[in-house]
């Protein structure tokens, strides 16, 4: 986690009331380097970054998967098909213990939120009461049908197993709009009167309704799906380069891959539409995000390049003059606001929020490009009537592998954009970080045990997971029934002996005939 | 009554089922760490069957009351935060091993270290949070926790007898709990005798813990225990009439009833423990009134509340219901 040095700590730390924006910059950058309290800001950033960044590579399979099960049960119970029930199967458990992580990490957020922000939680846990609690319940729900999902095989006549998927993704997504809902609020933050530092009236559902809410929480939902597709295709694309080309793995990229490369344009359409929230709410972020210093018109969008806050130049940067005036406002002559606005004191860092945003949007291209390559050659396919449709070439497969890592970075990296960007503010304009900063001592101790900690959790995760994914099905030599009774397409054994590449991708009609047949 | 005590109340229920529900799951996990004997592999089987389903359901009582906390009482939620910070970061760490200790161990397969070893995190973890748990409780009525000083919750012998406490009560109700799973069906029945030694022992060790925090309450939380005299009696003989009837009816082998006698036992602490506790939210620092968030906001969340129970309690009772007798252990 790329820490942004904290400037502003010693000037507010003697009044924790002090007015938004009083803070003297030039005083703080002498005071900042001797003062305890912001080395302890910079540990619970720091900490705080690192505990969200695990939950949210956890946590965006419990928003997808359930999704991508929904289709796969239900076009086993449709067909009757083993392999889209060896599917569904290996799913569900890497989905047990998916959620289970993201549960156990979720909930030391909710707790550090107290333990490292406790002024924070004092003066706006009320404002964000709402979306905290909805998003409490939305949990609670998830929870409740994935433990009927989880252990119900036997216990829940097949359709009604496949139904309790409804509610889990349903509440699985609330989840995300819910939190993110917050998230928006603390970005641009209205509704709330204050007196003092007291907050004397809060507008329960101005999270819901503030502006940056509704591209934020749609841009996450996408970025979460596209995660999940990603990596489970990259599982199988891995298990497709190792020579396993059958039905199951097959089947498993298409799902994935689908998922992910769909999202990938949707995402520019969305980031687009966040991009232009920020430029109107948070002038300063988009000057970090674009490493732009000077205010005015005629101003340039820079590809690349690294920030230099000494000089205010973006070094080894593509330069592509007006672009940034013509992008936000339609016309050269907009005015952009550049961060030479801001006393420095109150400059997001612009060096890694630059370097984050265009990672994002990189890895984001890089996915559309990869996504358009795709649609071609299957439509080229399609066409020819030639089967697969999905290219399964090495360097396809290669590709299709990074689709996963390529989207979870982008994740980490676009909430870099957002919660750096924010900086120096916890809630913006309202509430600094280094005012809402525990004083507590023993900080350091707290994230290196924490570090250590997840660092194990997550490495025995690994190696379980690795034994999920690598190997063919297994089928359940007593599974339950498909409530269908029509002919089974795909055999155990058919399935082996198509690994040479056959061209059966679908059971097509014959899979269907018994629908419904009981 | 107005919003932020009625808020308050709910907040009790959250806690109450908290600790009854997956209270139970911890004292599973502490009987997992004393398991003994040729029957040992059979009591962990039994407890692991009977946790699957719903430990993770359980578990979210927990976030709905800290979600109502900072929400409903955020001053209270930043005091909680800056005073008792090491009881609830061992806590933590507790909750954080024990679930994905679980879930390592019910679905590894040995990828990521033998079955048994996550099994032991398992079941140190399920001891260790109730401990800790317990001990911020105690501190909160005894206004012990300082800012600045994070061992003080737990050098007070009042917080460490209160998390003892809190262990036995959970071991207590698991055993009891486990009682009824073991009878469901023939093939653990033979271990029913073990698990009633076992509700015994601990409802003894319980009493006895709670007889011995009587005194240290009023050391070191006066004001509580004023409170808790006048106030907190009814709830007290609730607890205690619940507990003799539990051992009664386990006595009788009616494990059904004496699932609901054990739960009152527990339940009459927590609630007598609230009533003494009120109207203070941490005693000497922060109270109800000075805690509450604006009221508009309060009654929003009271809205969100009944109506979010109205679609959570019939999901759970399908839960329950459906998950009622243990699946046979050797088929998961
Ligand atoms: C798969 C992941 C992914 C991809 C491919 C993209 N993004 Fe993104 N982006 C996110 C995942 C993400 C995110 C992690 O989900 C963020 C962080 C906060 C949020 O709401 O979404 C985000 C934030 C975020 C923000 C900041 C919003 C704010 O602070 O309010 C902007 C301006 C963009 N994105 C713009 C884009 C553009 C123009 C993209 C073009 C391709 C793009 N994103 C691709
Ligand atoms: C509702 C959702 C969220 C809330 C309320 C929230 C809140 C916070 C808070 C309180 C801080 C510390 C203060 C600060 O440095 O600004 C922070 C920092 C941070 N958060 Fe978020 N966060 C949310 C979502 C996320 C998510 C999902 C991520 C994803 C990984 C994330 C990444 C970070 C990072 C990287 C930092 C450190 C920022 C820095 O280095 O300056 N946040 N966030
Ligand atoms: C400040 C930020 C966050 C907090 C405080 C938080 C809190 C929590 C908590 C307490 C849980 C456990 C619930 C349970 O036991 O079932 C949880 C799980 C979850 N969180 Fe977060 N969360 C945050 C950010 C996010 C974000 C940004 C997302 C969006 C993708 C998200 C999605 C989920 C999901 C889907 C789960 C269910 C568990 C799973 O499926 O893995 N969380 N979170």
């Amino acid at each position: 986690m790329i820490l942004i040095p904290t400037i502003t700590a010693a000037a507010t730390a003697g009044n924790p009331r002090i007015a938004p924006g009083a803070g003297t910059a030039r005083a703080a950058d002498l005071l900042a380097a001797a003062h305890p309290l912001a080395a302890s800001t910079d540990l619970a950033r720091a900490q705080t970054g690192f505990s969200l960044a695990f939950h949210i590579c956890f946590a965006v399979f419990g928003v997808g998967l359930p999704w991508l099960l929904l289709y796969t049960e239900g076009r086993w119970i449709r067909t009757g098909d083993e392999v889209w029930y060896a599917l569904t199967r290996t799913w569900a458990r890497a989905f047990a213990v998916l959620f289970a992580i993201g549960a156990v990490s979720g909930t030391v957020l909710s707790f550090e939120f107290g333990l490292l922000w406790p002024a924070f939680m004092a003066r706006y846990g009320g404002a964000l009461g709402l979306p905290f609690t909805l998003e409490g319940f939305a949990f609670f729900f998830e929870a409740v049908w994935l433990g009927l999902y989880l252990y119900g095989w036997r216990r829940l006549p097949a359709r009604w197993h496949w139904a309790t998927l409804f509610p889990i993704a349903i509440s699985g997504t609330l989840s995300t709009l819910f939190i993110v809902a917050a998230n928006a609020w603390m970005n641009v933050p209205r509704g709330v009167r204050e007196v003092d530092g007291q907050v004397v009236s809060a507008e329960p559902l101005a999270p819901f309704t503030t502006p940056s809410a509704l591209p934020q929480a749609l841009h996450m939902l996408v970025a979460a799906l596209m995660c999940t597709g990603g990596a489970v295709a990259g599982v199988y694309a891995v298990g497709m380069l190792r020579g396993r080309r059958d039905l199951y793995h097959r089947r498993g990229l298409r799902v994935g891959l689908v998922t992910v490369l769909a999202g990938a344009p949707l995402q520019l359409v969305i980031g687009d539409w966040a991009a232009r929230v920020v430029e109107r709410q948070q002038p300063l972020k988009l000057a970090a995000m674009e490493g732009l210093y000077r205010t005015g018109n005629h101003a340039p969008l820079t590809l690349g390049g690294f920030y230099d806050a000494r000089s205010g130049q973006l070094r080894y940067g593509v330069k592509v003059p007006d672009l940034l005036s013509v992008i936000t406002g339609w016309s050269p002559g907009h005015t952009v606001q550049g961060l030479s606005a801001a006393p420095a004191g109150d400059r997001p860092n612009a060096f890694v929020v630059h370097l984050a945003f265009d990672s994002m949007v990189g890895l984001g291209s890089a996915l559309i490009l990869f996504s358009a390559l795709v649609a071609v050659v299957v439509l080229r396919r399609q066409r020819a009537g030639r089967r697969p449709y999905l290219p399964t070439g090495r360097w396809w497969l290669l590709a299709a592998v990074a689709t996963g890592p390529a989207s979870l970075l982008a994740v980490l990296a676009g909430w870099e954009v957002t919660e750096g960007g924010r900086q120096p503010w916890i809630v913006y304009g309202r509430m600094r970080v280094s005012e809402a900063v525990t004083t507590n001592s023993g900080i350091g101790w707290a994230f290196g045990g924490t570090l250590l900690l997840y660092l194990g959790l997550a490495t025995a995760l690994g190696l379980i997971l690795r034994r999920m994914a690598t190997g063919g099905p297994t089928y359940d030599a007593d599974a339950p029934r498909p409530p269908t009774r029509g002919p089974v397409v795909t055999t155990t054994a058919g399935n082996r002996s198509a690994a040479g590449g056959a061209p059966v991708d679908e059971p097509g009609a014959g899979g269907r005939v018994g629908r419904g047949g009981r | 009554m107005n919003a932020a005590d009625a808020l308050l109340l709910v907040m009790v229920g959250g806690l109450t089922a908290y600790a009854l529900l997956a209270g139970a799951d911890f004292g599973a996990g502490v009987w997992d760490l004393v398991a003994t004997g040729p029957d040992a592999p059979g009591q962990r089987r039994l407890i692991a069957a009977s946790l699957g389903p719903v430990w993770e359901a359980n578990h979210v009582w927990l976030i709905f009351v800290i979600v109502a906390m900072f929400s409903g009482f955020p001053t209270a939620f930043g005091v909680v935060g800056g005073t008792l910070e090491l009881p609830l970061a061992l806590a933590l760490v507790g909750i954080v091993l024990r679930g994905s200790a679980y879930v390592y161990r019910a679905y590894g397969g040995g990828a990521a270290g033998p079955d048994h070893w996550w099994g032991r995190v398992f079941a140190v973890a399920s001891t260790v949070t109730p401990f800790m748990l317990g001990t911020a409780g105690a501190a909160m009525a005894s206004g012990q926790g300082r800012p600045g000083d994070p061992f003080a919750p737990l050098r007070s012998p009042f917080g460490l007898v209160a998390g003892a406490l809190a262990v036995a009560g959970t071991a207590f109700l698991a055993a009891v709990y486990l009682c009824r799973d073991a009878a469901a069906g023939p093939a653990t029945a033979h271990l029913i005798d073990g698990l009633r030694r076992r509700a015994l022992a601990s409802a003894v060790v319980a009493g006895a813990l709670a007889a011995a925090l009587l005194p240290l309450l009023w050391l070191d939380a006066p004001t509580v225990a004023d409170r808790f005299m006048t106030r907190g009696m009814p709830f007290v003989v609730v607890s205690a009439l619940g507990g003799v009837g539990a051992l009664v009816l386990i006595g009788r082998r009616r494990y059904g009833p004496a699932r609901l006698a054990a739960g009152l036992a527990v339940a009459g602490v927590v609630w007598g423990w609230a009533a003494a506790q009120y109207p203070d939210l941490v005693v000497g620092q922060v109270t109800v009134r000075a805690a509450a968030a604006p009221p508009a906001n309060i009654n929003a969340l009271l809205l969100a509340i009944l109506v979010g129970m109205a679609l959570l309690i019939p999901a759970l009772v399908l839960l329950f219901r459906v998950f009622a007798q243990p699946e046979p252990p050797d088929d998961q």
